[in-house]
């Protein structure tokens, strides 16, 4: 296996590949890096590859040490829509 | 409904538990996993003078006090969202709602990888998570396996798989690529390492001390470091080797080492394949800031601290009101030092909360952090007494501008509150 | 092949009781009751607990304490559990999820 075929995102199995080029291409940040190649967007919410993400896209932009780079979204924790829709739930 | 509630049951929440029982508040604590303890349950090393720090010991110790204090502790609890309407917290989890007042962030850290070829592989594991099935579980992660990324934790673990009777085959370091710089560099990792030198066995001290002088015989160092490695408790540690690839199928087979130049560039046909039947991969910890990214607290990004760690002052509260951190999401650092943070924190609440003639413990309490700092046995990083000083200083910087703002009404909250 | 570390020279003996047996993947294992589901596969020798979506690829244990779901199971009937923190009871249904059907890319790569 190649670099360039290494995943890094392992929930939405984006490699080490697209995310390189894509941060080429288009000079972007990690938010952008992310919703391009859907790079931590998957199951995990990206506690797993975020650093490496945001490892790649500094490679082509500065870093906003005053922003977290990878914002975090309500839920942080994969919730059931039964959970989320239940009436009388606690 | 609870005076405070503390998200994570590690050894910074419930120290920071304790505490705030004792004071007389009435607490909550909630984690996701199974047992209490946290990051400090798979710990377990040698401290000079021969004593052992058990973490499973540790934690027990915790859990009586906990258990005296009636806590209510709400293991396998994951929370999902946090929100504040109307002075009160709501934590949102998979079992219930809960609200209080209060609320202390003690949520510890997570693992950074380093990405390898082949590192999705079932066998393949961080190396936090070959501790936790070794000395918590008690299962061995299995027979023989190879670490890829040489640091203190790293070094630490495997000297634990040791004691546990598994065959670390070698410590070495990750390819050089875009994502695993840092720790792939030869001379940067060795020039870490020599930071921690006390707590490395005797053999890499000797080599190491005299390296230290000054750059030109660190450099040389690395050039001349054995290509074989240096054997620390009789696993060698490879700052010239670094693994290209994990191979395998269905699971772990072993993997390919090469001979890395001291920038850490692959030497082209000096690959080598090892057997192996798991991989730890070590790429060090980050703060875990998920929960508290969701409340608006600001964020500084401090590479002596790990990463993005919320702005905090010494007494442990956050700019948002009623919000509080302790423990390895202010920073990675020891078990100890989270403890100490967790007193300060609980002391901060209760007082806070309007408990009287506890200035001067909470002042004795912040000391102690520092004091513990220093003591330490482990530092992750060896800047990270510098590290606090740039948050100490962000927090005071934060302070005068709000001040600038609004000098009779503090504004904070609201203003934070509004980015959520 | 993986094994229980029964006697560590500083943590001391391992406590191996209660034993339970559990099913994974209609396969029956022994555990010890209360032990992380994937502890107690692990014991066992498995570490394939499931396989990408997508992909298909094998997937195991990464984390081992709740933050990558890459050990997510159905655990009688609930999906998208951490072996890693689910702990084992006697009699439990455990299914590792497999590669899941994706007719429109199917299509698309033998068609577009």
């Amino acid at each position: 296996m190649t670099d360039k075929d290494m995943i890094i995102c392992r929930c939405e199995e984006v490699t080490y590949g697209e995310l390189v080029e894509t941060a080429n291409e288009y000079g972007c940040n990690a938010r952008e890096l992310k919703l391009r190649t859907r790079a931590g967007m998957g199951y995990c919410g990206g506690r797993t590859c975020r650093n490496m993400v945001d490892a790649v896209a500094c490679t082509v932009t500065e870093r906003d040490s005053k922003q977290v780079t990878l914002k975090y979204q309500p839920p942080v924790r994969p919730v059931h829509f039964g959970d989320l829709g239940a009436i009388g739930h606690d | 409904m609870a005076d405070l509630i503390i998200i994570g049951s590690g050894p910074a929440g419930l120290s920071a538990g304790i505490t705030a029982a004792e004071c007389g508040l009435s607490v909550l604590i909630l984690d996701e996993y199974l047992k209490p303890g946290g990051r400090l349950l798979g710990q377990l090393y040698e401290e000079p003078g021969g004593k052992w720090w058990n973490g499973i010991e540790e934690t027990r110790k915790l859990e009586k006090r906990a258990a005296a204090l009636d806590l209510d502790i709400r293991l396998g609890t994951a929370v999902s969202n946090i929100e504040k309407e109307d002075g009160l917290w709501h934590v949102y989890t998979d079992r219930e709602t809960f609200t209080a007042p209060s609320l202390l962030l003690a949520t510890g850290a997570a693992e950074s990888p380093v990405a390898i070829p082949g590192w999705t592989l079932p066998g393949v594991m961080s190396v936090g998570a070959a501790q936790v099935m070794t000395n918590v579980h008690r299962v061995k992660p299995g027979s023989r396996g190879v670490i890829i990324g040489v640091s203190v934790l790293s070094s630490a673990i495997a000297m634990e798989l040791n004691i546990a009777g598994i065959d670390v085959a070698a410590i070495a370091l990750p390819k050089m690529n875009e994502v695993n710089k840092d720790g792939a560099n030869p001379a940067g990792v060795m020039d870490s390492l020599l930071h921690v030198s006390h707590m490395a066995p005797s053999k890499f001290v000797q080599f190491g001390s005299k390296l230290m002088q000054n750059d030109f015989m660190k450099k040389l160092g690395i050039t001349f470091y054995p290509k074989g490695g240096v054997k620390m408790w009789g696993i060698p540690v490879m700052l010239r080797k670094a693994v290209i690839e994990i191979c395998g199928t269905e699971q772990v087979e072993g993997v390919i080492l090469a001979t890395v130049t001291t920038n850490g560039q692959v030497v082209p046909g000096s690959e080598q394949r090892i057997d192996a039947d798991f991989v730890c991969i070590a790429g060090g910890l980050y703060p875990l800031a998920e929960l508290i990214g969701l409340t608006g607290c600001p964020f500084h990004h401090i590479d002596e601290l790990g990463g993005y760690v919320p702005l905090h002052n010494e007494q442990m509260e956050t700019p948002v009101d009623g919000l509080y951190v302790a423990g390895n999401i202010t920073g990675i650092e020891g078990a100890k030092v989270a403890m100490s943070q967790g007193v300060a924190a609980a002391l901060s609440i209760a007082r806070n909360f309007g408990r009287q003639g506890l200035d001067d413990i909470l002042r004795e309490a912040v000391e102690y952090v520092g004091e513990t700092r220093r003591k330490a046995h482990i530092q992750f990083h060896p800047e990270v007494a510098e590290g606090r000083r740039k948050m100490q200083q962000y927090w005071e910087e934060y302070e005068a501008a709000q001040e600038r703002i609004a000098p009779e009404e503090p504004v904070v909250e609201k203003e934070v509150l509004q980015g959520v | 092949m993986t094994e229980r570390i029964l006697d560590h020279s500083v943590l001391g003996k391992l406590d191996t009781s209660p034993k339970v047996s559990f099913l994974f993947n209609g396969k029956e294992y022994e555990g010890i009751e209360n032990e992380p589901i994937a502890a107690a596969l692990l014991a066992n020798g498995v570490r394939t607990l499931r396989r990408h979506e997508e992909s298909g690829s094998p997937r195991g244990i990464y984390c081992n304490i709740g933050h990558c779901f890459e050990c997510r199971v159905t655990v009688d009937g609930v999906q998208g559990m951490r072996a890693c923190l689910t702990p084992v009871k006697d009699g439990m249904v455990v299914t590792g999820g497999g590669q899941l059907d994706a007719p429109v890319r199917d299509w698309r790569k033998n068609n577009g």
